[in-house]
């Protein structure tokens, strides 16, 4: 259903920010360079014998409409129309961690690193970026626990060479040792960095997935462990992409392109082309649906000196707190959605000014009235057949049980009377959040191509609206009661002496007010 | 991975969820990313008289009091809207450095009309963002909302800019704020190094101090400091309402009369002079064996925004380019100094920028190394310079050209990049730079010019150098000098 939400966000920075400030009338300028042929006139002034422009003009609103088509080979096919010069294709594969129980584990880690590099058609990463580069074009590919996204953004005038490179991509990759032994570096500095880095929610989101779905589906490691690096080879990618990448559980989606056109390319690269691999046909694909586990991950760390300069970050302990929500093809998806938007919370300093969800429940009663807590934010993950809604909580390692119990509390809460204003504003900054993130051409790609992949049509935008505007008080305070009564899944990172065990957070969160039991400790 | 494409990422980088999205957004410029002003088109043939574009056009109003709005309607459901003022820490003196972004933390602090709970909830509850930050020499204010909201947005910041009560409580509650901002702040060392950079290069000027300010300063500003700075700053003039996304520009030339019509006058007597800031060549090291990595920034003096000799610089920088070792990809990349760094494991990132400001700027590179092979890092990047001011090839300058396009088209995604582009270009150049004309302006640059114009800027010049952490490797200053010249080796 709603796969919209797995349109990414983007940050926008201020990268504007060193900015000139204007002259009125001739701008003062120092002396020119000696190139006789370049033009020596400021760019404050227009250039002569420049083309007059002629510009577009908006008729109304956009027209929203997903085409969907589908080839003989199963290959799905969508697209959008978007205002603008250039258009976003790519290709999306049911592959990604979830589906490696299998194989070895890092796999796609490893083919997201060697995606773009040489294929049949192209000799080198570097010829590929040339010709991407005649259409004013770059590339990228990510790939997250159930998805790998192979996306271009280039002129639509290019489209026929877009689509022709990426089934080159996709399907005829060299994969040569030499490409392999880059990407086992690269993988290698990625994992460093991971570890490296101040900030620890990417490693804190691993582990809790980890703790929820014990060794299953979206469970199994997004990363490639340190030990399988040397391990993949050739041999091993063929063997997994022999079974997942096949025509049936692909989308080629574009925004910005001709839908007729869009096929017409599809036919010429896509149907009937032999992959590198060999023969097609999906001999062997994982097809386990993800269970619920529960249970705790702990990593003992000393965060005593995680700063990477002179200025000291205090040492802080990291928790994360989830319970099972829900597939985004279930209905009940929207109002967990809101529930998310509405328990909000960030850093206890955050830039930004209004409208980073102040109100939200975890700034309220959690951030504002516990000053020594530096972190409370709320996550929710949503897959085709599970989903895990969780809080992201850190504080001095002496507050840990202090800590854990607030954000007990707060699940608690979550099954109690949800306030009527509350609601409304979280309803509202959902659908703004939405709609803003959807202005961007590669977020629709994403949410297109994903949307398509899970259901084979795509929900739009002003459909969401109507779904998020209907949600009631009684559905956020059902879904989260539903919530409660599964096992938790906590995540702890840092000095842990004075966590509370994984019965006792269970134990709290099944009681009437989230208390954690009492300990008599005779000697502390 | 986009290799050449590094400084934007063509997919969100942060594979972060919508709905669990944390929204913080920064408040400062951070003056490091390599710069692009731009456009949102295609490519045009020179020769044609007119040219088609699938673009809506950017309007340009002047009010009667000086104050211009701009804006470029696409129709959509949300909309950016700002205020882009002429006005930064560049205007502050060694007394009151620090107060133009008092000033913007103040902003969110309550007006006549509203207080502080009253602006913050109104705006949450319209599912709308205010943010704000201050560069050197601009300070921005700006909104996202629907479009329907609009003229609520826009009195808002009419509002908050014109009518802020600047309460003694809330100053002084905001000096332990902007105190722990400055804490954050040093904690991101590419920031504190382009500080020290800016400090090093402009020493004993305006632009060599920071943006924050010095924590006496914080310690010490008062309420007269802010009335002070936006009676002399704040005026029509001087500030641009920009706006894109889902906007009429006359709805929004409606708007901007009736708030800034009458109250926003013109500047009585002279305009405060831009204080000219002298580049000078020096270095700030600061050693620190502690420390995993070394960070270090090295530039030559630049030109200014509306110099003419700044596209063949922004060509040459990306033809420096940007990388990281995780990128992989390995011999063939598209940057040379990003194949000798990866070859020769030299470096952990690197990053070419050209920070312009009005009639100076920084043209250089921003590298994280190892402590072993920081001073091979240094050679290979001076060597690389060198080779752009004497035999750079025609090749190279062809795909930097289109890279340069590529970077600057694509960046223009959703209205707030638009908006940001828009106020910035009318503050830079009084005008919005049509498409055709930037793209010709690339396409005039040959390897001849960026020869000649790296050769004026680069070759022989004294550079600015700041490092920081286990720096001791880095040779002295003068040899450094003396590799920006011809070294046969």
């Amino acid at each position: 259903m709603a796969t919209a939400v797995w349109a990414a966000a983007r940050l926008l920075r201020g990268s504007a920010a060193r900015c000139a400030r204007p002259r009125f009338g001739p701008p003062a300028h120092r002396r020119f360079s000696s190139g006789a042929t370049y033009p020596n006139i400021p760019l404050s002034s227009p250039l002569p014998g420049v083309p007059k422009p002629v510009f577009a003009t908006v008729d109304g609103q956009e027209k929203f409409e997903t085409k969907v088509s589908t080839l003989d080979n199963g290959l799905r096919v969508a697209s959008q129309n978007k205002f603008g010069q250039f258009c976003t294709v790519g290709i999306l594969i049911n592959s990604g961690s979830r589906y490696e129980a299998k194989y070895l584990s890092g796999i796609a880690h490893f083919l997201e690193k060697l995606a773009f590099s040489s294929t049949a058609r192209f000799e080198s990463k570097d010829e590929i970026l040339l010709t991407l580069e005649k259409h004013g074009g770059i590339c990228d590919c990510q790939t997250s626990r159930d998805t790998t996204m192979y996306a271009v953004s280039a002129d639509s005038k290019g489209l026929d060479t877009v689509v022709g490179l990426l089934a080159d991509v996709v399907l005829h990759p060299c994969l040569t040792d030499e490409e392999i032994e880059m990407t086992r570096m690269a993988v290698q500095f990625e994992l460093e960095d991971l570890n490296m880095r101040p900030d620890p929610e990417p490693l804190l989101t691993e582990m809790i997935h980890e703790a929820a779905f014990r060794e299953n589906t979206v469970g199994l490691h997004r990363f490639c462990p340190a030990e399988n690096i040397a391990k993949i080879d050739r041999e091993v990618l063929h063997s997994y992409l022999k079974n997942y990448y096949t025509p049936d559980r692909m989308v080629l989606a574009g925004v910005g392109v001709e839908h007729e056109h869009l096929v017409e390319c599809a036919r010429k690269y896509l149907l009937g082309a032999q992959p590198a691999w060999g023969a097609t046909g999906s001999v062997d694909v994982d097809r386990s649906v993800a269970q619920y586990t529960g249970g705790i991950i702990k990593v003992e760390r000393d965060m005593s000196n995680v700063s990477l300069g002179p200025t000291p970050i205090p040492e802080l302990t990291h928790i994360m707190v989830g319970l099972e929500s829900c597939s985004f093809l279930e209905d009940d998806f929207i109002p967990f959605a809101v529930l998310n938007m509405m328990m909000g919370g960030g850093g206890s300093f955050s830039a930004g000014g209004p409208g980073k969800g102040m109100f939200s429940r975890l700034y309220l009663n959690v951030l504002n009235r516990h000053h020594w807590m530096y972190n409370a934010t709320s996550y929710h993950h949503s897959y085709e057949d599970t989903g895990l809604l969780c809080i992201h909580a850190s504080a001095d390692p002496r507050q840990v049980r202090e800590m854990v119990e607030i954000i007990t509390k707060e699940f608690i809460l979550m099954g109690r009377t949800v306030d009527l204003v509350e609601l409304e504003r979280a309803k509202t900054q959902l659908m703004s959040m939405l709609m803003m993130n959807l202005e961007s051409r590669p977020v629709i790609f994403e949410d297109v191509g994903r949307q398509v992949l899970a259901t084979h049509s795509r929900k739009l935008p002003h459909e969401l609206c109507t779904l998020i505007r209907n949600v009631k008080p009684e559905d956020i305070k059902r879904v989260a009661s539903k919530m409660l009564h599964g096992k938790p899944a906590v995540a702890a990172l840092g000095d842990l002496t004075d966590l509370p065990t994984y019965e006792h957070i269970q134990t709290a969160l099944a009681s009437r007010d989230g208390r954690l039991p009492r300990t008599y400790r005779l000697f502390r | 991975m986009a290799a050449a494409a590094a400084s934007r990422t063509l997919l969100p980088v942060a594979r972060r969820q919508l709905w669990g999205f944390t929204r913080r957004l920064p408040v400062r410029g951070a003056g490091t990313q390599p710069l692009y002003f731009g456009g949102d088109r295609l490519r045009s043939t020179q020769a044609a008289p007119q040219v088609v574009l699938n673009v809506p056009e950017t309007r340009v109003t002047c009010l009667e009091n000086g104050l211009r709005v701009a804006s470029e309607n696409s129709g959509l459901s949300t909309c950016t809207v700002g205020l882009w003022i002429d006005a930064g820490s560049r205007y502050e003196n060694e007394r009151n450095n620090g107060t133009a972004h008092f000033l913007e933390h103040m902003a969110f602090k309550g007006t006549k009309k509203r207080s502080q709970l009253d602006l913050e909830l109104e705006i949450e509850n319209m599912g709308a963002h205010l943010n704000a930050y201050t560069s050197r020499e601009q300070t921005v204010y700006y909104a996202k909302a629907f479009s329907k909201d609009l003229p609520r947005a826009v009195e808002i910041l009419a509002d908050i800019i014109q009518n802020s009560t600047l309460g003694e409580a809330e100053i002084e509650r905001e000096r332990g704020v902007i105190l722990r901002e400055m804490q954050e702040v040093e904690t991101n060392l590419q920031e504190v190094v382009f500080d020290y950079l800016h400090a090093t290069a402009y020493q004993n000027t305006a632009l060599g101090r920071t943006i924050l300010g010095p924590t006496e300063n914080i310690k010490s500003i008062n309420r007269k400091d802010l009335v002070d700075y936006i009676t002399t700053h704040y005026k029509g003039p001087r500030i641009v309402l920009a706006a894109a996304g889902g906007v009429c520009h006359d709805e929004l030339l409606e708007l901007a009369k009736f708030h800034f019509g009458d109250s926003l006058c013109a500047h009585t007597g002279e305009i405060p002079a831009l204080p000219p800031c002298k580049f000078t060549g020096s270095e700030i090291r600061v050693r620190d064996d502690k420390m995993p990595l070394a960070h270090l920034a090295i530039a030559v003096e630049a030109v200014g925004w509306a110099h003419p000799d700044t596209i063949c610089l922004m060509v040459a920088n990306t033809l420096i380019g940007n990388w990281d070792r995780s990128f992989g990809g390995g011999m063939n990349l598209s940057s040379k100094l990003a194949q000798l760094a990866c070859h020769g494991s030299l470096c952990h990132s690197f990053q070419s920028f050209n920070t312009s400001y009005t009639d100076t700027g920084l043209w250089g590179l921003y590298m994280v190394c190892e402590e072993a092979t920081v001073a091979d890092m240094l050679h290979v990047v001076q060597q690389e310079w060198i080779r752009l001011c004497t035999n750079v090839t025609e090749s190279e300058v062809a795909r930097a050209k289109n890279l340069l396009k590529t970077n600057m088209l694509l960046q223009l995604d959703g209205s707030t990049p638009i908006c940001e582009d828009i106020g910035r270009q009318m503050l830079c150049y009084n005008r919005r730079i049509p498409i055709p004309e930037l793209e010709a302006r690339i396409d005039a640059v040959n390897a001849e010019m960026v020869r000649d114009v790296c050769t004026k800027y680069i070759y022989g010049k004294s550079p600015a150098i700041a490092a920081l952490g286990p720096i001791e490797r880095l040779p002295d200053f003068n040899q450094i000098c003396g590799n920006m010249r011809w070294i046969r080796d």
